[in-house]
Order: structure tokens, then C-alpha cells, then sequence
């Protein structure tokens, strides 16, 4: 019994402290919110995207800590417009000449990249850039904690209202536009929140961090199940166990919380990768290969078991 | 219930279909016949809605087409298509329901009565529960058609949907057609086999470009009209090229 209340009493130690209880509570919200929101991304298939995304983040962090310092919505405001720049500016591109649109979006990412690392030298305050990369979630303040809030209701209160365009849209947009579906708002709403979800987590967990959050969860939950709801409910609660469990992991070992969370997300993604009982790599070595039926069906007129395939007589 | 006026689609000042006008009734099954690049597809999409005419209109019931986008059932091609998507049989029919439930209404008795008779009228009851990568190529088709017939359509578009199907399934998405022209539905369906055109399309129009011919199957595909179209004379009755 006395071990028991010890070991109780080392898992709440972390709420005793204010910058502690702010730093579950960003986690919680983030891993929720990217986890909901990356089930969107990956069946659009804009993984790749979103990376790019959150590296042209860089000039407008860069432009709004020149201005303001290093104020929670400056930054928030600073890397949106130069997130939404890169992304709106790529499919103006692609549209206008010959180009592709990821050969846009890859260019105009990296020279927003750039653009960012030579205006950061004019900052008026210090920025550090694996501060940028990895976040600081110790550091996230009361202003930070808002942001979260407001993107985190934000994003999930516009995905669940628009869940049925989104869905057809992401399942086929031809489909969708002969429907009726205002394909293009869809999709740029999509862009516009994906961002936002970038950007909302800049000082918790970073944007390297913010993107695991946003694919690997989601990823996780496509590999076990083959229900649309499932897996937007599951990558959300998945992202919001992984955010959670990575910064008590990293409390107690004494490791920084980006990475831990990370590995940690990369434990459930290799499970479901090797023990999904659906789509699981070992499972399917030992799972019944086809479908019975399927076969049977190539004999017009029998339906069921009670067929007479020609030649085959003496078995069935 | 369709009515075509003066289209004209082009592609880079290049028009795929050039002037076309022509008038369908319901309750027909409609083959689009041409050669390569002569507009089949675009005039598809022209209908769905999905491409800007450069002259005239397209009117379903004498409504623009944004307007009746409901009453329009384009079926993708197969190559478009996620197969892997998390979406049952089932999950996709009722996608067809969304129109009619709204954005955020729950399911009603009539919307689950109408997936429950799509899945029925198609065969795929007893594959509701499986994704759709787990069906054959007609078992697909069908599951689409379903979604369609669920989205109470009365247009239905079809590019190309016998390509790569094995016998059984182009017979079964045949029937399945029927059923559907039975149904009072307009169904057009572009088709690049002139073999089996008659036992497939009560009515057919031959395109290149331009509309060459618009009519009841065996008066549309007459020798002339396809010496026309395909500006050879190469079609001698149904025959096998083997």
C-alpha cells in the first residue's frame, strides 16, 4: 500500500506546478486538435504540404518579432500571413503558368525559409530556432494557453459542421463538385486550418512537433480501422494520449518533451504497423487470403454455397 | 429532361466539342460514341457541371445545372478514385444522403430506408460491411450506382464504366443499368466498344467534336454516320477481332 500511495503521489507531483499545469493543458488541447485535423491531411494527401507549411512560418515569426517582440499573438498573427502566403501564392502559381502546384509550394517554402533566416537577424529580440523547431513548453504562458483554446475550438467546431463536404471532397472532387459542393472553399478552408493548427502550436511544441502531431496519430488510427469517425476520434484522442503521456515521460527522465512525445507517438504507429488486425503487417501473414465467394460469384446463377462449379461436382 | 443549347468547351482555345445541341428524354440508357478525343469525356463533365462552357447551356429540367447538382449523378473513373479511403460499402451510399440530411441533421428513417433500398435494388446488401478496395471491379461500379440511386439522382453520368470489367461484371453492370433506365432514370454512358452498342443503348450519340448523329442505337451507328465520325468506314457489323 505504501508503494501505491508513493507512486500516486509521483504522478499528480507535476500538477503542484503552475508552468506545469499550463504545459498538460496546451498538450492536451494540441494533440487533440492536430490529431482531429490530421485525418483531413493525410486523406488529402497533403502530409508533404503541411511540412512545407510550417517551414514558411519562418519570415512572418521573423517580421512579427521585428515589430512587436516576441508577443504570443503577433507571432500567431506573423507566421499566418506568411503560411497562407506561401500556400495561396503556390496554387495562384500553378494555376497561372506551366508550373506544377508542389513545384510551387516547394519553391516559394524554401525561399520563405531563407527570406526568414535573414530577416531574423534584424529581430529586435533574440529568436532561437530550435525554439522554433522543438517549442518550449515550459515557457508557454497565460497568452499562449488563449491561442490554444481559440484555435483548438476553432478548428474543431468548423471541421465538425463541415464534416460531409470535407468528407466527399476528400473522397473524390469531381464527385463532389457535381454534387453541388463548393470544392475550392473546402479546400482552402482546409489550407487555412491547417495552418492555424501550425501556428497555435508554435510555443508549446514547436512546428517540427506540431506536424508529428498533425500526421502520425492520424496515421496511426488509418492503420486500424476502416471507419471515417473512427479514425477522426481516434487520431484526436491517440494525438492527446501521446502529447500528454510524451511531457510525464519527459518530467520524469528528464529528457526534452518534443522528442519524447515523438518516440512516443513512433511506439503506437509501429504497433499498428506490425499488430493492426486489419491492415497489420503480421496479421496479414496469417489472416484468410481472399474471399470465398468472390470466386463463386463468376458462376452466373449460383448464389451461395449450393453452386455446382462445372468439373468440380464430386466436391461441393 | 436534358437539353443541350450551342455548347462549346475548349481546352487552351483547342474546342473538344464545338456547338453541340441535342435534347434527351428519361427512361433511356444513352451510349456517347466517338473516337479518341472526340469530346466524350468533356461532354460528361460538361454536364457534371465541371467544366465552364465557352458558348451556350446545359438545362436539366429546365433549370441551370447549379441549380439541379442534386438531381446530377456523375460516377467517377475508376482510376480516381481512393480505393484505400476508410469508407464501407455501406458509408458510401450513404454519402449519397448528404445532400438530403444537410449539414449537421442526423440520419432519418426515410434517409436510412433509402440507403437500405440502394444497397438492395444493387445487390451489395451482403457486402455493406466491407471497404471498398474489398469488392471486384463491378461489385464497385454497382456500390457507386447505389450511391447515386440513394442520392435520388435522375441523371446519371458514366465515363467509360465497362473499361477493364471481366465478362460477368460488364453483364452485371448491364442489368444493373436497365434496372435504372426501368426506373425512369436518363443514364448517359460513353463507351469506346461498337460491338455490343444495340443490346447495351437504346439510344446513341456519335460525337467528334461535333454531334455527327443523335438517335434510336441502329439508326445513329449507321455505316455512314461512322464513316463520318471516324472518317473510315470501319465498321462491318459485329464481328470479332481476334
Amino acid at each position: 500500500m505504501n508503494w501505491f500511495s508513493h507512486f500516486l503521489s509521483l504522478l499528480v507531483e507535476p500538477f503542484g506546478y503552475s508552468f506545469m499545469q499550463r504545459a498538460l493543458l496546451s498538450c492536451a488541447l494540441i494533440g487533440f486538435t492536430n490529431g482531429f485535423l490530421g485525418t483531413f491531411i493525410i486523406l488529402r494527401r497533403q502530409a508533404l504540404l503541411a511540412d512545407a507549411l510550417s517551414h514558411s512560418l519562418l519570415p512572418g515569426l521573423a517580421v512579427a518579432a521585428m515589430i512587436v517582440g516576441l508577443s504570443p499573438g503577433g507571432l500567431l498573427l506573423g507566421g499566418l500571413i506568411a503560411a497562407l502566403f506561401v500556400a495561396l501564392g503556390a496554387q495562384v502559381m500553378a494555376r497561372n503558368s506551366r508550373l506544377k502546384e508542389e513545384t510551387a509550394v516547394a519553391s516559394l517554402y524554401i525561399i520563405a525559409f531563407a527570406l526568414g533566416i535573414v530577416l531574423i537577424r534584424f529581430a529586435k529580440v533574440k529568436v532561437d530556432l530550435t525554439h522554433f523547431l522543438f517549442g518550449n513548453i515550459l515557457g508557454v504562458g497565460d497568452g499562449d494557453l488563449w491561442i490554444a483554446y481559440a484555435a483548438a475550438f476553432l478548428t474543431l467546431g468548423t471541421l465538425v459542421l463541415f464534416q460531409r463536404p470535407l468528407l466527399l471532397t476528400l473522397f473524390d472532387v469531381a464527385v463532389a463538385q457535381a454534387s453541388g459542393v463548393r470544392v475550392q472553399w473546402v479546400e482552402t478552408g482546409l489550407l487555412a486550418l491547417t495552418v492555424l493548427g501550425l501556428v497555435a502550436s508554435l510555443q508549446a511544441v514547436g512546428v517540427l512537433l506540431s506536424l508529428g502531431l498533425l500526421i502520425i496519430p492520424a496515421a496511426t488510427a488509418y492503420l486500424l480501422t476502416d471507419s471515417f469517425n473512427r479514425m477522426l476520434w481516434g487520431g484526436a484522442f491517440l494525438g492527446m494520449i501521446c502529447a500528454v503521456g510524451g511531457l510525464f515521460i519527459s518530467f520524469f527522465a528528464n529528457i526534452p518533451s518534443g522528442p519524447c512525445i515523438v518516440m512516443l507517438m513512433a511506439v503506437f504507429l509501429g504497433a499498428a504497423y506490425l499488430f493492426s488486425p486489419r491492415y497489420g503487417v503480421l496479421f496479414k501473414l496469417i489472416r484468410g487470403r481472399h474471399y470465398h465467394e468472390e470466386s463463386l460469384e463468376r458462376w452466373e446463377g449460383h448464389q451461395g454455397h449450393d453452386h455446382q462449379v462445372p468439373g468440380n461436382e464430386s466436391k461441393s | 429532361m436534358l437539353r443541350i443549347e450551342d455548347l462549346t468547351v475548349s481546352y487552351h482555345r483547342v474546342p473538344a466539342i464545338h456547338h453541340l445541341s441535342l435534347s434527351l428524354t428519361s427512361g433511356h440508357c444513352v451510349g456517347l460514341f466517338g473516337p479518341n478525343g472526340a469530346g466524350k469525356s468533356t461532354l460528361l463533365k460538361s454536364v457534371a457541371g465541371l467544366l465552364n462552357p465557352e458558348t451556350g447551356r446545359i438545362l436539366i429540367e429546365g433549370i441551370t445545372l447549379d441549380k439541379a447538382a442534386s438531381l446530377i449523378a456523375y460516377l467517377p473513373q475508376r482510376e480516381s478514385v481512393d480505393w484505400d479511403f476508410p469508407v464501407t460499402v455501406r458509408g458510401l451510399v450513404e454519402m449519397g444522403r448528404y445532400h438530403q440530411v444537410g449539414l449537421i441533421g442526423s440520419f432519418s428513417q426515410r434517409d436510412q430506408t433509402a440507403v437500405e433500398e440502394a444497397l438492395e435494388l444493387f445487390n451489395l446488401s451482403p457486402l455493406a460491411r466491407r471497404q471498398i478496395k474489398e469488392l471486384s471491379g463491378g461489385q464497385q461500379q454497382r456500390a457507386f450506382l447505389a450511391r447515386a440511386w440513394a442520392q435520388e439522382a435522375d441523371l446519371y453520368l458514366l465515363d467509360e464504366p465497362f473499361g477493364g470489367l471481366d465478362r460477368t461484371s460488364a453483364k452485371a453492370l448491364a442489368s444493373a443499368l436497365g434496372t435504372l433506365r426501368e426506373r425512369g432514370k436518363l443514364l448517359l454512358v460513353s463507351h469506346h466498344a461498337l460491338a455490343e452498342a444495340e443490346s447495351l443503348f437504346d439510344t446513341a450519340i456519335l460525337l467528334n467534336g461535333e454531334l455527327v448523329a443523335c438517335g434510336p442505337t441502329s439508326e445513329a451507328l449507321s455505316p455512314q454516320n461512322l464513316e463520318c465520325a471516324y472518317g473510315t468506314a470501319i465498321y462491318s457489323g459485329s464481328h470479332d477481332h481476334s
